[in-house]
């Protein structure tokens, strides 16, 4: 439209047919160009209709039906009522929740000072950075199945390295009791790389000019650690604490390769995923596993939103 | 005790903890190494443990490559992630460029639905993508493990945060040249996105890499197993029996990842540092 106006001005008054040509076709052209962009899109959005939007809705109709894949029936509310009474399920739920909770609290106040040890030392900083990180880049899955030997309670290095040094050993993955505690120390170990450089790249990122501050008024590095680094680092942990969450309430592949579908010993160690897995792949239940998915879902959402509120996370 | 030397022995005594813990936390890895090489680990696990077997071989690592089975998932698992990474980082250029650049209707909203995707876990969506290709038939193949990675919110988002980053007018000065939005994207801002590119092939990598839970439901044909599959199927089968061999195979499927780690170190702590630090 400014175009034309502007072409109208330069051509005289004579022209004014023209005008009409010429915002035809900017109009055109600009139809042309929106799509031109949404073909950009096309390959993504295709993507988010038939592998996102479609499974969603697909899933939420199947959580109503009694099926196996091929015979379907209407059973209304069953699924979810038969969910949310399993005791099974329930203690899916306190299992993923047990283990993400010592996860994330151990592992983020460890990380951190971890973090905070390596950004302060002179020499061997990028050294230190590629040692801790190795865990993370190795996969879970091997992880787990060496884990299954560092922590087996007879001929394991943990347990002879905590005899020598005359404390108590473990059971680990071999009894209902301790089992969980050897997922958690697998997820802790695994995870600390990230915590660190994700603390680490924060902690560079903190204003040089306020520790010189701090020294004038003559704060010793403790202090400074506690009043100016901490304070500082607040958004880091909440990241920190939503991204270990969410990912803690999807835990699957380790306890999937330590204990199988159903989390043995006694189902000690299945989580939520692994209900899903064990009710949708081995039982062949789609039903049940939709509406257990659903569930989860809603879990992880409210969770989410609570952990949002908590650290008052800006969105 | 001057300042200096105060500063000298606690930068030791920091050194010395960090040491320490780094050597704890790599020990689980410098064992699997010792028992794989050990001759006598798969009957009894040496104990107490030692640094260096009694009789140190490669016996079971003989064993490992003889199998072929590991060296197949080897071949599987590139073949997927060589695909994904494409597809994936292909797609998410794209979208990334067009939300920073374009101009179209419904851009914020289509933008705000890119970011609702990052919410959605796999779960709920297993069931209906598997029986969708079993439906075309396409169960038992690497399509299903592909296909589903066009879509990332999180690349996209980290693509359009680079690309708000360069200037507007480079377009301006190929558009008066009369270049389509097409050229200009390949021509002008697609060279210029060599970082972000690198960061999103890394990220990509170590995903599709990783990824399980969703070839455990659609890969039953051993044939097709990626890497984690084949590990994840010989740790159920033989639970802590064969920890010669088990630890082998472990030092096996790890070495080419940290290897490739070790020389990317760099590139691909800053590629996890943005995703992090961006993510706030």
């Amino acid at each position: 439209m400014v175009k034309g106006k502007i072409s109208l001005n330069e051509n005289g008054v004579e022209d004014t047919v023209n005008i009409h040509d010429d915002v035809e076709t900017i109009k055109s052209k600009k139809r042309k160009a929106a799509l031109t962009w949404y073909i950009f899109l096309l390959p993504s959005f295709l993507g988010i209709l038939l592998f996102m939007v479609y499974p969603i809705v697909e899933s939420f109709r199947l959580s109503f039906f009694r099926s196996n894949g091929t015979i379907e029936t209407f059973i209304g509310f069953s699924n979810f009522q038969l969910v949310l009474t399993s005791k099974t399920f329930w203690n899916t739920v306190w299992n993923t929740f047990f283990i993400g909770f010592f996860q994330i609290f151990l592992t983020i106040p460890l990380g951190f000072i971890f973090a905070s040890l390596i950004n302060s030392i002179r020499r061997g900083q990028n050294f230190f950075k590629v040692v801790y990180f190795l865990p993370n880049v190795t996969s879970i899955v091997a992880a787990a199945m060496i884990f299954q030997f560092v922590l087996h309670p007879e001929m394991g290095v943990v347990n002879y390295a905590l005899d020598a040094i005359g404390l108590p050993t473990s059971t680990w993955f071999s009894d209902p009791s301790t089992s969980k505690w050897g997922v958690i120390l697998l997820a802790v170990w695994h995870w600390i790389g990230f915590v660190i450089i994700i603390c680490l790249a924060n902690l560079q990122a903190i204003s040089p000019e306020m520790y010189e501050a701090a020294k004038i008024d003559g704060a010793s590095g403790l202090q400074q650690w506690l009043f100016i680094t901490i304070p500082n680092m607040s958004g880091t942990f909440a990241f920190l604490l939503i991204t270990g969450w969410i990912g803690s309430l999807q835990r699957f592949n380790e306890v999937y390769v330590l204990g199988g579908p159903n989390g043995s010993p006694a189902r000690s160690i299945q989580t939520m995923g692994a209900f899903i897995y064990e009710r949708g792949f081995t039982g062949f239940e789609f039903g049940i596993a939709s509406a257990a998915t659903y569930i989860m879902f809603v879990i992880i959402l409210i969770f989410t939103f609570i952990n949002l509120k908590v650290s008052k996370m800006q969105l | 005790m001057d300042q200096k030397t105060s500063e000298r022995i606690s930068n030791s005594v920091k050194f010395i903890v960090l040491l320490v813990c780094g050597i704890l936390l790599m020990m689980p890895f410098i064992w699997m190494v010792s028992v794989g090489f050990d001759r006598t680990a798969n009957i009894t696990m040496p104990f107490p443990p030692r640094l260096i077997p009694e009789t140190i071989s490669s016996f079971n690592f003989g064993i490992v490559f003889e199998n072929g089975r590991l060296i197949q998932s080897y071949i599987n698992s590139g073949i997927v992630t060589t695909c994904s990474v494409f597809l994936q980082v292909s797609a998410s250029l794209l979208a990334g460029y067009a939300f920073s650049k374009g101009t179209f209707k419904y851009k914020r909203l289509l933008f705000v639905l890119v970011l609702c995707t990052l919410m959605i876990p796999m779960e709920p969506r297993l069931i209906p993508l598997y029986t969708l290709f079993n439906s075309v038939g396409l169960l038992n193949s690497f399509w299903p493990l592909i296909l589903p990675t066009v879509i990332n919110g999180m690349l996209i988002f980290l693509c359009k945060q680079f690309f708000d980053q360069l200037p507007g007018t480079l377009r301006e000065a190929a558009q008066i040249d009369g270049a389509g939005e097409f050229r200009i994207f390949f021509t002008v801002y697609l060279p210029l996105a060599g970082p972000i590119a690198a960061t999103m092939v890394i990220l990509s990598f170590i995903w599709s890499w990783n990824d399980f839970m969703w070839p455990l439901v659609v890969l039953n044909n051993q044939d097709l197993h990626t890497v984690p599959l084949y590990l994840a199927s010989f740790s159920l089968e033989n639970g802590t029996s064969l920890g010669g061999l088990t630890m082998a195979l472990a030092t096996v499927s790890i070495l080419p990842i940290v290897v490739l780690y070790l020389f990317l170190q760099r590139y691909i702590i800053q590629s996890i540092a943005l995703s992090g630090v961006k993510g706030e």
